[in-house]
């Protein structure tokens, strides 16, 4: 993105082209010929966190939209309060940006949505979703009360619906015929655990010059600066993310999520193996069972630490699962239709992969995961009133107060 | 028998030492090889050694949490890992606690840790000993959080941990709002919403006239939360004076309380509120206001 293009506002940027055409051939990208925008389709765009993935995800807005805003808590230095920003919120009272992409580390992700949403703005927002399951459902409501865009930047779902055999899987769970679900997806590997613990050996150090410490740690606790709690490695935080597990977890389990027909739902029992949980750095973890009320059992196995998940095996759902009637049903239920992209649902204001309640619910599977390592009991949940059973300690880790002024 | 410090110690040694990473990833063993020279090998971290030198510390209740907060040393400096393993203990130990049939063991462990919240304490460990609370704490302990709501250091992390607790927390936060001051203030009206208490609904109407903005936008949130009906008039007054982001979060409380009381069965007087943000809103651009607030109106 270049610094021109990134200084040029939309109204700008039409007062410019309108004084221009008055005295010159009008340009073409004015016009909108073949493979140009015209200004009427053009979106103003902010990147709120642009280390690490920002540009990644806001190239993902689409090629229709111009970046008028970037903001990020390390821009004190340069903070103009018309490119760059510290404070998101000031970006979001801007009339002239219609899309944001959000990059910051977790625990933003569901403020700055719902805020973006409030104003009036479509989203496309990193992974994970969410810091814990209260923040979800928020999004979820923003989502609808404003019938806003929002998606999550994980993008696997749209490879899953390519496939026939994932298809097909979604369909028959999809069907509601399949009464005692034998299925097993097993995860294992890949959630960097150790990659991205969290160091409980921490001492303060000065906080850098153009670090807006207060507004990083944001909704929660305001802790002594230590680097190692922001710049990527903030993912083995409590207060920030929930370790490799919330990292990888939802580009692992959104596309699965879908091909089990588990968007609108949750796990009924969660149980984990693992030591004794830090209170605020994450760390090692052996394997987590997650199993629905159907009997689908999803589990995440670290492969990072002790003994490794022996309860079940791996078994995908089949059509011979069903009565041989029901077969047929399946086979002439219509494919699911394709997920829009993030473009496209702007454009059409179709929800697209990754909408807010299916990246909710992914998230949530994390979250549960988290929340059975860090208690160290099984657990069981409340899909529907999205609470847990009995168990106070854990509803607290999925309702969590937050630093004022923030609030959900 | 072993002195009562030189058990604790012993069993505060028990826990993992910080890897070469400053993390609990693996435990780091230097001993010497069969050939007799220096090794070091690395280990996972044992949970069964964890949790025996827990079980130890519990049975020693009171005492035990006591002595783990005299332990706590902030902030944490040098190569002395005690602190670290014992606020590891500590927090362990509320894990372990709370999984007792019968709520007296974590009754006694919120109790203890409570006990040392006073001035001798360093500020680090008194925040330490409230996020503690926060997981493990109840009603037994919301009156000694009540009254750190008006120390400036402390204030947010006792109303956050009042939060969270929920049961009686309320009396200690109505009684601080009378005098909390500036970040306090602030924490203590934002933690009344969060709990929509509906007494104080009073209160938080007042406070839509604060001179600080965010106290005004979280006594606004507030009240939506609470589902304050008599509140309507007041916030959608407040909401149409203001501008930018106090605008926008005072027009999302505004729909916030309508859904509310659609919610409590009062939809004549949320309908009164989606009307006055479809007749008011008419900027294009608060259309998307206007377009939810209609969207709302069609479904009620």
């Amino acid at each position: 993105m270049t610094e021109q293009r990134l200084k040029m506002d939309r109204r700008a940027f039409l007062k410019t082209s309108a004084a221009v055409a008055a005295f010159t051939i009008v340009p073409r990208h004015v016009l909108g010929g073949e493979g140009e925008t015209p200004p009427s389709e053009s979106l103003g765009g902010a990147l709120i966190g642009c280390g690490g993935r920002g540009g990644g995800t806001f190239g993902e807005l689409g090629k229709n939209v111009r970046q008028l805003a970037m903001c990020d808590v390390r821009f004190v230095d340069k903070a103009d309060n018309k490119l760059y920003y510290t404070d998101f919120r000031r970006v979001l009272e801007r009339k002239d940006i219609d899309v944001v992409a959000i990059a910051t580390p977790p625990h933003w992700h569901a403020l700055i949505s719902i805020a973006a949403m409030e104003a009036g703005k479509d989203v496309l927002c990193e992974k994970p979703m969410t810091r814990f399951i209260a923040e979800g459902r928020a999004v979820v409501d923003a989502e609808r009360r404003y019938n806003r865009i929002f998606q999550v930047g994980t993008f696997g779902r749209y490879g899953a619906i390519k496939s026939d055999r994932s298809r097909l899987t979604h369909k028959i769970m999809r069907s509601g015929l399949l009464k005692n679900c034998q299925g097993v997806h097993i995860a294992k590997g890949g959630l960097k655990v150790a990659m991205w613990s969290g160091m409980v050996k921490a001492p303060p150090q000065p906080v850098p010059a153009n670090l807006d410490w207060d507004m990083y740690c944001g909704p929660s606790p305001l802790r002594p600066y230590h680097p190692h709690r922001h710049g990527g490695t903030h993912r083995g935080y409590w207060d920030y993310e929930g370790g490799g597990l919330a990292d990888m977890g939802q580009h692992h389990f959104d596309p699965i999520q879908w091909i089990y027909g588990k968007d609108d739902t949750s796990p009924v029992a969660i149980e984990a193996y693992a030591p004794p949980a830090h209170p605020e750095a994450g760390a090692m973890w052996g394997w987590v069972e997650l199993t629905y009320a159907d009997g689908l059992t999803f589990v995440m196995d670290s492969g990072e630490w002790g003994e490794p998940y022996s309860r079940k095996k791996d078994r995908d759902v089949n059509l011979e699962d069903l009565a041989e009637e029901d077969r047929k049903k399946v086979q002439e239920t219509p494919d699911p239709e394709p997920f829009p992209t993030f473009p496209e649902a702007v454009k059409t204001r179709r929800k697209p992969g990754g909408h807010a309640e299916a990246a909710h619910r992914c998230a949530t599977l994390l979250h549960l995961a988290n929340i059975a390592i860090r208690i160290g009991r099984k657990l069981r949940y409340d899909p529907v009133k999205e609470q847990f059973i009995g168990d106070e300690e854990a509803n607290r880790l999925a309702y969590q107060p937050m630093r004022a002024p923030w609030h959900l | 028998m072993e002195p009562r410090e030189e058990l604790l110690k012993r069993l505060v040694a028990e826990m993992p030492d910080p890897d070469e990473r400053g993390m609990y990833c693996h435990v780091v063993v230097k001993d010497e090889g069969p050939d007799g020279k220096p090794r070091t090998e690395t280990k996972p971290i044992d949970k069964d050694k964890i949790e025996k030198a827990v079980a130890e510390l519990q049975k020693r209740g009171r005492e035990a949490v006591v002595g783990l907060v005299g332990m706590l040393v902030e902030p944490l400096e040098g190569d002395d890992v005690q602190p670290i393993k014992a606020k590891y203990a500590l927090h362990v130990l509320g894990l372990c606690v709370s999984k007792m049939t019968g709520d007296d063991a974590r009754r006694d462990y919120a109790l203890a840790l409570a006990s040392q919240l006073g001035a001798e304490r360093s500020k680090g460990a008194r925040k330490y000993i409230i996020q503690e609370l926060q997981a493990f704490g109840r009603k037994e302990v919301v009156a000694t959080l009540g009254k750190l709501l008006t120390d400036a250091d402390l204030c947010d992390a006792a109303a956050m941990a009042l939060v969270a607790i929920r049961d009686g927390a309320v009396e200690p936060l109505r009684t601080a709002l009378g005098h909390a001051k500036g970040a306090c203030r602030l924490a203590v009206v934002q933690a009344l919403g969060a709990l929509a208490d509906a007494g104080s609904a009073e209160a938080l109407q007042k406070a839509l006239g604060d001179t600080d903005r965010e106290v005004r936008i979280a006594a606004g949130w507030g009240l939506a939360n609470i589902g304050a009906g008599d509140a309507t008039g007041a916030l959608t007054k407040a909401a149409d004076a203001c501008e930018g982001w106090e605008r926008i979060q005072m027009t999302n409380a505004c729909l916030l309380l309508s859904e509310r009381l659609v919610a409590q069965g009062k939809k004549d007087k949320a309908k009164v509120i989606y009307a006055h943000l479809r007749d008011s809103r008419k900027d294009p651009s608060e259309a998307y206001v206007r377009e939810a607030a209609e969207k709302a109106l069609a479904a009620n």
